[in-house]
Order: structure tokens, then sequence, then C-alpha cells
């Protein structure tokens, strides 16, 4: 099973606009409340969409966040 | 009586500008290719004046949020929306030309769904589900101008591990077969998505394909041989990239014994792209 913090936190970048122009102003910042490991805020700080699907992130999900998806 | 008068079932990206951008000039000739075939086989679909048309596809984690991914539900209620997302992504690009609202066909709808759960099918259910690429190329492509008739979306959960099995699928084509024959509607039925594409889900594999596999899963409907598919494992469908292979399950059941006429299978280094048709008594 993919780990459920990655996988919300890629559901809500992808659907909320919001938040998702709060991750790329300030990536840290709109992180810091989430339950991630160290390896999983990494990832996502570097916008490392390999590594994030690594980590159990699904690909339809980190294929499709607007300006963000890795191909 | 009713009667399923069309079963068909094709890949499910069908803009040539996404293909263009992923695989060059060969991708956006080799899904035109395939759309025309999938338009010509909409002509049949249309000459058959279908009262429904049911459609088995997969959510993208579009539709469903992590509060719930069901393995196989039957969108209810009198309407579905397409869905709609800001500076939507590569594959939902193309909904921004399609319709927004499409009526459905609430009583065969809600036939397959009580009679289903009667039946011993765990059904899920949804009143509010929207539905993406997955439901409208194919549906879009398959009518162009003419009207769509009511439709009756099927999700299947072919991505979020642990998924229905294809034994399981296949069995719940069956029943959607019975629950037409005990209505007074011709219906068809479509299966979207495949084939191989993206194995293991796995970003460093996407531009991989397994032609291999795919060839033995089409030979197998071709020749009406549906006792091996019913024997595919979540583990070959995942590594081979044929996840989506469960929709076409649905529609097997549905139609089995029936066998195959590929009307277009196109090799791409990012996916076989496909258009199976099924002769029907």
């Amino acid at each position: 099973m993919s780990r459920y913090a990655v996988n919300s936190l890629l559901y809500r970048l992808k659907k909320d606009e919001a938040f998702r122009a709060r991750f790329v102003a300030n990536g840290a910042e709109a992180l810091a409340d989430l339950d991630l490991s160290n390896e999983e805020r990494a990832a996502f700080l570097a916008h490392d969409m390999r590594k994030i699907n690594e980590l159990g992130g699904y690909l339809h999900l980190v294929m499709s966040i607007p300006g963000l998806a890795g191909h | 009586m009713g009667r399923i008068v069309f079963a068909g079932a094709m890949s499910h990206v069908l803009d040539p500008d996404y293909y263009d951008r992923a695989c060059g000039a060969v991708g956006r000739r080799t899904v035109v290719e395939v759309m025309a075939e999938i338009a010509l086989m909409g002509e049949r679909l249309s000459a058959r004046q279908p009262d429904a048309l049911i459609v088995v596809a997969d959510d993208h984690l579009n539709a469903f949020s992590f509060n719930c991914v069901p393995a196989i539900c039957v969108r209810i209620g009198r309407s579905v929306q397409r869905m709609a997302q800001d500076h939507a992504e590569a594959f939902d690009k193309v909904l921004d030309h399609m319709p927004i609202e499409y009526p459905l066909h609430e009583e065969l709808a809600n036939a397959i769904l009580a009679q289903g759960v009667a039946a011993g099918f765990d059904l899920a259910l949804s009143w509010e589900a929207p539905v993406d690429h997955a439901f409208l190329s194919p549906v879009n492509t398959l009518h162009g101008p003419r009207p769509i008739p009511p439709l009756v979306p099927i999700f299947v959960n072919a991505f979020v591990a642990p998924q229905p099995t294809a034994r399981r699928c296949f069995a719940f084509g069956q029943h959607i077969a019975r629950v037409v024959a005990r209505s007074p509607w011709n219906v068809g039925i479509i299966a979207t998505g495949g084939l191989s594409h993206f194995p293991e889900l796995s970003l460093p594999r996407v531009g991989e394909t397994d032609t291999v596999f795919d060839r033995k899963l089409i030979h197998w409907m071709e020749t009406g041989e549906h006792g091996p598919l019913q024997e595919l494992t979540a583990d070959e469908l995942h590594k081979s990239g044929s996840h989506e292979f469960l929709n076409w399950m649905v529609l097997l059941g549905a139609v089995t014994p029936a066998r195959a006429a590929v009307r277009y299978f196109g090799e791409l280094p990012r996916i076989n792209l496909a258009a199976v048709e099924w002769s029907l008594p």
C-alpha cells in the first residue's frame, strides 16, 4: 500500500489551487504541519516527482499536478 | 426482452495534441488513426439506436479522493458532469472542448446497482462523481456531432491496490448482461483504457509498453477464450502496464462467449492504442 500522507498531499496539490500556490511560494511553510518523513518532505521540497513516485505516490497524481507534473 | 446491441473497447486518451507532445508525429498519426476507427464504430453503435450506453472505465484519482476508493461503483442519478479542473494537465486538457453535462439512464443504472447488490456484488454508488477523459474521450469520439444516448458510467478501481480481480470484473459483466436481458432496453456497452502503458505505474517506465502481453490478450479475445483472461492476476496486469484491462474484463463478461474483432492496434513507445469490437448475435 502506498503511504496515505504522500498521496493525500499530492491530491491536495492537484485539486486545491490556493494550497498549490502556497506550496510553490514557500514549500517548507506549506508542508510544516504535515505528517511526512524527512525523506518525503525533502522530495516534495525538491519537486522530485520521481522520488515521490518511488516513495509510493500514485503515478497518475505525480503526472497531473498543474505546473509540477512529472513526465 | 432487452439486448446488448453493441460492444466495443478502446484506448481512452484520444488527443492528437497530447500524443504529438509525448511521441512526436508518429504519436499524432497513430492516435488519429485509432480515433478514425472509433468514429466508424460509433456509426455502427448509433445505427443500432441504443436506449442507453454503459461506459466502464477507471477513475484516475479525479472523481474519488482518499476518503473512499470504491472497487466498482455505479454512477446513478439523472445526469453526470465532466470533471472540471483548473489548469488541467495532459490527459484532461481535451475535456475542455466537450459538453459539460450528460444525461444518465437512471432506470438501468438503478437496476444494475440494486440487482447487483441483491445478487451478492457489494457495489458502491455515487450521485455526484464527475467523469474524466476515461469516459468522455471515447464517448465523444464515438458520437461526433450525433446525439449521445443516456449513459450508465461504471467506475472500476484499476490503479489503487488492492484492485478487484479480473475474475470478479468478468462476473460483474455477466451480471450486467442478465440485467439487460431482463430489461426492455437495447443497450450499448463500451470499456475503455489501455492497452499496455506505464508498467508498474513507475515514472521512469513511462514510455514503455509490453506488446507481447497485449498480443496475448488480443489473441484470447479474438478466439473467445475467456477462461485464461479470468486467470489474469493483479501482479501480471501491474507489471505489464495493462491495469486498465479490468474495465475490458467487465465488458467481456457482458458479451461472453462472443469473439472480438480488432479494428485497430497501434504500437507507440508510450502506449499501445487499440480499438476492438465484438460480434454479437
